[in-house]
């Protein structure tokens, strides 16, 4: 099971760099989704317990689940609900001041806009 | 940006301040508006310095007092201000000297910021920066905690960028703004690193518990050394004087008050301060005696040949203040007692000069060149008077304060020898010489050009000067209180030990008194033969302005921008080069790691039952799902792929035991899946379906696959070894949670954590939400307005 | 109206009252069963996506009386600050709820009635805000996107 899980964050973890690293800004942001899914499958799983939901009154004679990870879990999942959004709607702003969501279309046009400002202060 | 500076101040320059065009350009105005009524801003500021200074003179009369309240008491951290003699004199040249400068400043200002054609209101920054400064001094004189020092330090140093980047249309002020507070500030750091090792030796900050406790050594000597180099630095000594000149472009008053009483005198008051432990490295002493003659030969020098006045008096002060350091690195209670009286004496001759200065520049229609002035003891009588008694005060001549400034340096040297004497007196000549130059080529002969501006100046320009010389007069005639203060002074700095120094003229032939009649002799005769030994002054001056140390400071500035823009070149341009320089160094870390940790049996494979059958494979369709999300091109699908991979966690979530994580990963799935393709509806298909075809580049397309993998392993490597080893001690932290929570009335221990035991989190939590809805908001709002 | 929207828009109006319900349920069993402020609201605030999705932003916005979403998160977070810094006062550490642990509690059905309970009303409301509040960002920027 340890192997198992460990596994499959490992899968989404390199998923989600992969798409990191894409020339998409939206895929940009998908990778960093799959990231942090990774982050909160790793916490549950580091509760080391499996057993019943930490909610009274508990079965007798079962394990109970961790209920701090999952605290922290349910942290980390709305504040990465709120970071996603942010970015995604920075993605648009992004086509939207430029017509395209290519980075290396944009770092190209960045590097133009730069030495112009450069050639104008000179 | 490229750093502007001067390595030779060229003659035509808008070097100082109310250049003549700017008047030229505007001269009707400078000459009906700025005599109006007196302006109340600088009244206020006048008027708080001089209670201040009623206030602290009060208070050090009474017996001085203190001031310890924790500031942060964890760290031994505390708010510990004493008025002892050292405090009081610096506290009191701060807002005495601050008084006259504040009184000095009402009518300058006004005819400063005419000239410029800038509106009168612009004043009050000014006198907010400059009562900051005197405030932060007052702090700075009384602290008793290094690291309360240090806050005041920086302050002082704050203040001073504002204060001399006053004219901030020119380039030339503020790139000499910058060069204060970069060369003042970059070396506050060592005054930081030494209380920061005499931290760690003994323990506290505070100043007289480490004096008590410390003894001589190495670490003792490497905290000297370091505090010195701030100290000297903010006094503008060799090799960090270049500073100071090239902060002359601030106006007058800030010159008069932050280089002569305030800014510079804050490196000796550090020195002063820390004296007991200084003292204790003669390694340390040794460097302050070296460095201390090395900038009052070359201030002297460079005196000599400055054609500008404020130039004259920069340089001046850099050899003045290269007498005390000198002084204390002599030693001794000469050294000491000569250090404090020294500041006072210099303070008040110097800031009256550089108030001569103003006036006369202002009142001849912005020249401030040497050549072109001249006879002017007729339009201004009483300003030359009063110039005259304070450049006698810097020259040391008898009936001023500054003879026994003089005397002091030469009873310190006595005691090292001839050579040392002989260096040591080197300086009072050149002083004789430059201060003489200054003072007859303003106010004697004839005028070498006829003065066009107003003539004379306003009252309240001359009475301040006229004060402060008189003073400089009144302590040379009656020197028992300033000799009583410095005395307690240099037991201050000799850390309790009386000073028993009495100063009075002796009117016999011993050592000190046939050293000062031979610097007037070798002085008046510099003087009088001024013009056969000039090209030699020059070409040192030269040499020294070209190949001195504020070379090093202009390079190493076009150095630091160029790295700056290489860096962002390779790095701000390319967002994955930029994810790229965050996750190699990650991984090498990891590997790092990894390496030296040992691995064997650090893995368990854990046990897969037939029961967890369901769990295993909604981890596998996870896994493959996100797997998945990497092949599509369509954006729709990779949006329906990632939500597969999140409903699948959530299913585990929920066969983990996590009810709550479960169903809040649903609802933010299905949130995510709604954003995405809310967002994607906002995009032209055009667009879309260019990205779609976007080709990649070849080179990427093996690299980019291999990163992901790389990545993968490493996070298979660090999961995997976090999870197969539990710690049982964490299990604690759960059960205690679960058995409390019955205290805050919840069944649901992980509602209850969140709403109860750990609800700061969710605060902050929240709080993220709400910015990220501005942010949101924010970024689409302003697209409306375009 | 084309009749292919009929169904939906139909459904859309009839669900919303169970999807209330279920938000309120999910809150109010918050401290004793699976749910919590988050859950609920971000349930409720979904309701109301529902609509918007189903008679356009513009419309559901007349129809619901959440016409100022944003405003809703602020005073969410101004509730969860209030109630987190209002202990200062009494001169006990910040986010002391009451009433104290030993004490009996004012019950309504499975709720028990603690400052908790308002903190979560507090989160309910800043989340349901949010996103209500995001969507609706999104959807006016498609319309003027639309029309340009």
């Amino acid at each position: 099971m340890t192997l198992l899980v460990s596994l499959v964050v490992a899968t989404i973890f390199g998923s989600g760099c992969y798409l990191l690293l894409k020339g998409d800004l939206f895929r940009v942001v998908a990778g960093t989704v799959l990231i942090s899914n990774a982050a909160v499958l790793t916490l549950i799983a580091a509760g080391f317990t499996r057993g019943a939901a930490p909610i009274r009154p508990f079965p007798q004679g079962s394990q109970v689940s961790d209920p701090l990870v999952q605290a922290l879990a349910l942290t980390a999942l709305i504040i990465g609900f709120g970071v996603t959004a942010l970015l995604l709607t920075v993605a648009f702003r992004v086509y939207a001041s430029s017509r395209t969501v290519d980075l290396d279309q944009l770092s190209r046009m960045e590097a133009s806009r730069e030495d112009e400002l450069e050639e104008t202060e000179d | 940006m490229e750093p502007q500076t001067r390595t030779e101040p060229d003659e035509r320059a808008p070097f100082v301040v109310s250049d003549s065009a700017a008047r030229r350009r505007d001269g009707a105005g400078a000459e009906a508006g700025p005599l109006g009524p007196f302006p109340p801003a600088a009244a206020l500021a006048a008027t708080l310095a001089a209670l201040a200074f009623a206030a602290i003179l009060y208070a050090w009369l009474r017996g001085g007092g203190s001031i310890d309240l924790p500031w942060a008491p964890t760290l031994g951290l505390r708010l510990h201000f004493r008025l002892d003699a050292l405090g009081a004199l610096y506290a009191l040249l701060a807002t005495g000297i601050g008084a006259a400068v504040f009184l000095y400043s009402g009518r300058y200002l006004r005819l400063h910021l005419a000239s410029d054609g800038r509106p009168a209101r612009d004043e009050r920054s000014f006198y907010a920066f400059m009562l900051l400064f005197a405030v932060s001094m007052v702090g700075l004189a009384t602290a008793q905690d290094l690291l309360l020092l240090f806050v005041f330090w920086d302050l002082t140093a704050i203040a001073s960028y504002f204060l001399i980047g006053f004219d901030r249309h020119e380039t030339a002020s503020w790139s000499g703004a910058l060069m204060a507070l970069l060369v003042t500030g970059i070396t506050a750091v060592a005054l930081l690193v030494g209380s920061v090792i005499l931290f760690v030796a003994h323990g506290t900050f505070s100043l007289p518990e480490i004096i008590a406790h410390a003894r001589p050594g190495t670490t003792l000597t490497v905290a000297a050394a370091l505090i010195a180099v701030a100290g000297l630095a903010k006094s503008a000594q060799v090799p960090f004087h270049f500073w100071l000149p090239n902060a002359m472009v601030a106006p007058t008053p800030v010159s008069a008050y932050l280089h002569s009483a305030a800014m510079v005198a804050a490196g000796v008051l550090l020195i002063g301060r820390t004296y007991p432990l200084l003292a204790q490295s003669q390694l340390v002493l040794d460097g302050m005696l070296v460095v201390g003659l090395a900038s009052m030969l070359t201030g002297g020098l460079i005196a000599l040949t400055r054609e500008r006045l404020k130039q004259v008096l920069a340089y001046s002060t850099v050899a003045q203040y290269g007498y005390m350091v000198a002084l204390y690195g002599l030693g001794g209670a000469a050294g000491a007692v000569g250090g404090a009286f020294f500041v006072a004496a210099h303070a008040l001759a110097k800031s009256a000069l550089f108030m001569v200065s103003g006036a006369v520049t202002q009142a001849s229609d912005g020249e401030e060149r040497l050549g072109r002035l001249g006879g002017r003891w007729r339009t201004m009588p009483i300003v030359a008077v009063a110039g005259a008694l304070a450049a006698a005060a810097l020259a040391g001549l008898p009936l001023t304060v500054g003879f026994f400034k003089d005397e002091l340096l030469f009873k310190a040297a006595l005691k090292r020898g001839p050579l040392v004497t002989a260096l040591v007196a080197a300086g009072p000549v050149l002083t004789l010489a430059y201060i003489g130059r200054f003072w007859g080529r303003i106010f004697l002969g004839r005028p070498r050009q006829a003065p066009t501006g107003p003539g004379s100046p306003p009252a309240t320009l001359v009475a301040p000067i006229a004060v402060l010389a008189l003073l400089s007069l009144a302590f040379g005639l009656w020197i028992a209180p300033l000799e009583s203060l410095a005395g307690a002074v240099g037991s201050v700095s000799l850390a309790g030990k009386p000073a028993g120094i009495s100063l009075a003229y002796y009117l016999d032939a011993r050592a000190t008194n046939l050293i000062a009649l031979g610097v007037y002799a070798l002085g008046g005769l510099l003087l009088a033969t001024y013009r056969h030994w000039l090209p030699v002054a020059q070409g040192f001056a030269r040499v020294a302005l070209r190949f001195g140390p504020e070379r090093a400071y202009v390079s190493s500035l076009r150095q630091a921008n160029r790295l700056s823009s290489a860096l962002h070149r390779v790095e701000v341009r390319d967002l994955r080069r930029r994810v790229a320089w965050v996750l190699v160094p990650c991984g090498v870390l990891v590997a790092a790691g990894l390496l030296a940790t040992p691995t064997v049996g650090q893995y368990a494979i854990g046990k897969l039952g037939v029961g967890d059958a369901p769990l295993a494979i909604l981890l596998a369709l996870a896994a493959a799902a996100a797997l998945a999300a990497t092949v599509p091109r369509s954006q729709l699908v990779l949006v329906l792929v990632l939500s597969a991979s999140g409903y699948s966690l959530a299913a585990v979530f929920a066969l983990f035991g996590a009810p709550d994580v479960a169903l809040v990963a649903v609802l933010v799935e299905t949130l995510f899946a709604l954003l995405f393709v809310a967002v994607f509806s906002l995009l032209p298909d055009d667009v879309l379906r260019r990205e779609q075809s976007l080709s990649v580049s070849h080179s990427r397309r093996w690299r980019d696959p291999l990163v992901g993998v790389v990545s993968g392993f490493f996070a298979l490597a660090v999961v995997w070894g976090t999870l197969s080893s539990p710690v049982p001690s964490d299990r604690r932290v759960a059960e205690r949670l679960i058995d409390l929570a019955p205290a805050a009335h919840g069944k649901d221990v992980v509602t209850a954590i969140l709403s109860d035991f750990r609800a700061l989190d969710t605060l902050a939590e929240v709080t993220v939400l709400v910015i990220a809805l501005a942010g949101v908001a924010g970024a689409l709002t302003r697209r409306r307005s375009r | 109206m084309s009749p292919s929207n009929v169904l939906p828009r139909a459904v859309a109006r009839f669900l919303l009252l169970p999807i209330g319900m279920i938000a309120v349920a999910l809150f109010v069993k918050g401290l004793s069963s699976t749910g919590d402020g988050f859950v609920a609201g971000t349930v409720a605030a979904l309701g109301i996506v529902l609509q918007d999705v189903v008679f356009g932003h513009r419309e559901a916005e007349r129809l619901l009386p959440v016409r100022r979403a944003p405003l809703v998160a602020a005073v969410g977070l101004g509730l969860g600050l209030a109630i987190a810094f209002a202990p200062l006062l009494f001169g006990d550490p910040v986010l002391t709820h009451l009433p104290p642990a030993e004490e009996k509690v004012t019950k309504l059905g499975t709720l028990e009635l603690a400052t908790s309970v308002a903190f979560d009303a507090a989160v309910f409301l800043t989340v349901f805000g949010v996103v209500v509040g995001i969507v609706r960002e999104l959807a006016w920027a498609a319309e003027r996107e639309d029309e340009e």
